[in-house]
């Protein structure tokens, strides 16, 4: 999984190229998009990340050569823009590309962002999760925990539904609020705390090992204790 | 210069002045007209009256056969006279024409008639019986107008010339008039020149103004009144952001110094970076927050309206805080019902703002209402909690940008002080208000959305 990041910014290419690779991708950084382009024809490059404001050929450009070369036509492609106006975001889209990102953004989020865009394609959804001994049965709605039925709200049981469905990656609490509750903006961070906390006092207070976990100034993620 | 108004007004008195000079002119001239050629026609009744006297004395018979000259010279006397007389049988008698006319044809018995002579110079004609001695004739005298008509040519001409001069006149006097009257509006021009943001206390001095020029003064006046208003506003707001931004930004080079300041653990470190992006988080919600602000003052913000019920939104909102709220031990209870057609995305958000408000400043142990009704030509979505009253003086202020009842406490929840505004700027774009109410143990703000 080689994703390519094309960044003129320093520091933003550094930490992007930085926390891509820790989250588990090979990266690799182009600082123009002329460099960038010359990395997508050579390597195999499975997903750009593209900066829209680059020196010289600009974002749409680049964006527009990897359209016009049937090779590269359907690489994804997740852009970065400053500059939130509809026409922006509209333009992206309209040359072709998967995904956008407004800065500031939070690195999880772009990460979250990446992995739905690599995983294409009609996702299967699992009709029975397990982590350590939870164990959701999304169809019929039900949890158990060991031997325990945990009931809980249609609310409780969508957050867990999907921090444990993204097992192992951290959720920004803009993601959880947007695909638990819609709510598609930066809201109260207290209120996503509260409903986790309250998630909690279900799932793990009663027990062990602790499965949801909270990642300071990132967001949650469920996993089990390695 | 087709617009001018000097022009248009000045060609306006020009055309008044002139069609009134030319309307008075015909008057008088055919008043005049009038009166000379009915004194013109008695005349020449008379002279046809004095001619049957002539013929009728006794032995007029013999003068005219024996000295027709000397009757002529006695009958003639005016220029362009002509008298004839005929005899029963059509002997012509007499023709006085020095001139040589085209001999007119008589009119009927004391008929006086228009008549044309050489050259289409006009005339009047009378014929009338008259007896000479014994015998019965008839006398037509007819009379050429020649220098009556020039002169009435001459007339007209004048009148003509009166129009253009009055015309004129009256173009230059109103030209200079109008010169003279727009000087007040030159010097609203002048003023409006001037103003700049420096300048926008200055006003304009109505005393001194022409009664005319008052709605535009009192509209001028008011006009830079809101300019005033409005870029007080915006630097009051830029200056309240500095502030705004000032204080996590100390936050962060402060705590960051204070660590690199010696060694710490791995956990001090996670701790600072974690409370760094704290203070980030705040200032990136205050960015997106002031660029909604922006953008909805500027009307960009495309609305997708779609109808809505009511209720699930403030369902979905109530469960959104439930967690919130019952750690405070609120609970949140929605009521009622209502359809309207607006951005769903944008209506969650007002609904947040407003219920996130509530749930931090309610009394604990109380309950929140959230309500929807449908009123004449409206829906109404409100948030009501239980808690200490807003003192008047506030209340018009709450939806100002960074506006806190409290300004002490500025907010260690993590509030951006915009939230309000927001939910204003969203009534805004969908042509509603927002608005609220804080008496006896509550508050309540209620959203109103026009329908129809």
């Amino acid at each position: 999984m080689t994703i390519l990041v094309i960044e003129d910014e320093p520091k933003t290419g550094d930490y992007l190229q930085r926390g891509l690779a820790e989250s588990g991708f090979a990266v690799r950084l182009a600082r123009n998009g002329r460099d960038g382009l010359a990395i997508v024809r050579e390597e195999e490059i499975e997903l750009v990340v593209l900066d829209v404001m680059l020196p010289r050929m600009d974002g749409w450009q680049v964006l527009e050569a990897l359209r016009a070369d049937p090779d590269t036509e359907q690489l994804p492609v997740l852009f970065l823009t400053a500059r939130d106006e509809v026409e922006d975001r509209v333009r992206g889209l309209e040359l072709g590309a998967d995904d956008y990102l407004v800065k500031p953004f939070a690195f999880v989020e772009l990460v979250a962002r990446i992995r739905t865009l690599l995983r294409r394609g009609p996702v299967r959804e699992e009709e029975l999760i397990r982590i350590a001994d939870l164990e959701i049965d999304v169809l019929r709605r039900r949890v158990r925990r060991g031997a325990a039925t945990i009931p809980l709200t249609a609310q409780e049981f969508a957050l867990l539904h999907l921090l444990a469905r993204r097992q192992g990656q951290v959720l920004s609490r803009a993601l959880i609020a947007s695909q638990v509750w819609d709510m598609n903006f930066d809201s109260d961070t207290n209120v996503i705390d509260a409903a986790v906390r309250r998630l909690r006092r279900k799932i793990d207070d009663p027990f062990n090992p602790k499965l949801i976990h909270t990642r300071r100034g990132m967001g949650y993620v469920c996993e089990a204790p390695a | 210069m087709k617009s001018s108004l000097t022009l248009r007004v000045t060609l306006a008195f020009m055309l008044i002045v002139a069609l009134s000079v030319a309307g008075v002119g015909m008057f008088l001239y055919r008043a005049f007209v009038a009166e000379i050629e009915r004194r013109d026609d008695l005349q020449l009744l008379g002279k046809l009256r004095q001619v049957q006297i002539v013929l009728g004395r006794p032995g007029a018979a013999e003068l005219l056969a024996a000295q027709p000259d000397f009757f002529r010279d006695t009958m003639s006397g005016q220029e362009g006279s002509l008298v004839r007389i005929t005899a029963a049988g059509g002997a012509v008698l007499a023709d006085i024409n020095p001139a040589g006319e085209r001999t007119p044809a008589p009119p009927g018995q004391g008929a006086i008639a228009s008549w044309r002579a050489r050259g289409g110079i006009p005339g009047r004609i009378v014929g009338g019986g008259a007896r000479l001695g014994n015998t019965p004739v008839t006398v037509v005298v007819a009379r050429v107008y020649g220098e009556r008509t020039a002169m009435f040519a001459r007339y007209r001409a004048r009148i003509l010339a009166a129009c253009v001069v009055g015309g004129l006149a009256a173009a230059v006097l109103a030209a200079l008039m109008l010169r003279r009257g727009l000087r007040p509006l030159r010097a609203v021009a002048a003023h409006a020149a001037m103003v700049k943001p420096g300048t926008l206390a200055q006003r304009l001095d109505i005393a001194g103004a022409p009664s005319e020029l008052h709605p535009l003064i009192d509209a001028f006046n008011a006009m830079q009144q809101r300019l005033q208003d409005g870029y007080a506003r915006l630097s009051r707001f830029s200056a309240d952001l500095a502030h705004e931004f000032r204080t996590p930004v100390t936050n962060m080079i402060g705590q960051s110094q204070v660590a690199l300041g010696q060694g710490r653990s791995r956990e001090e470190y996670e701790a600072l970076l974690a409370s760094n992006i704290e203070e980030l988080e705040r200032l990136a919600r205050m960015i997106e927050s002031m660029l909604f602000l922006a953008r909805a003052g500027q009307d960009e913000v495309l609305l997708a309206r779609q109808p809505i019920e009511a209720r699930d939104e403030l369902e979905r909102v109530a469960d959104f805080f439930e967690g919130m709220a019952e750690e405070r031990g609120l609970r949140l209870q929605c009521s009622g019902a209502a359809h309207l057609a607006a951005d769903p995305g944008l209506v969650r958000r007002a609904l947040a703002n407003l219920v996130s408000n509530a749930v931090r400043h309610a009394d604990p142990g109380g309950s929140i209402a959230l309500h929807a009704e449908s009123r004449a030509g409206a829906v109404a979505l409100s948030v009501t909690n239980p808690g200490a009253p807003i003192p008047r003086e506030h209340l018009d202020h709450l939806f100002d940008r960074f506006y806190r009842v409290d300004s002490a406490r500025s907010d260690a929840e993590g509030s951006t002080g915009l939230g309000l505004s927001i939910v204003s700027a969203i009534m805004n774009l969908h042509g509603g208000k927002a608005m609220v109410e804080s008496h006896g143990a509550q508050t309540r703000f209620t959203l109103v959305f026009p329908t129809g």
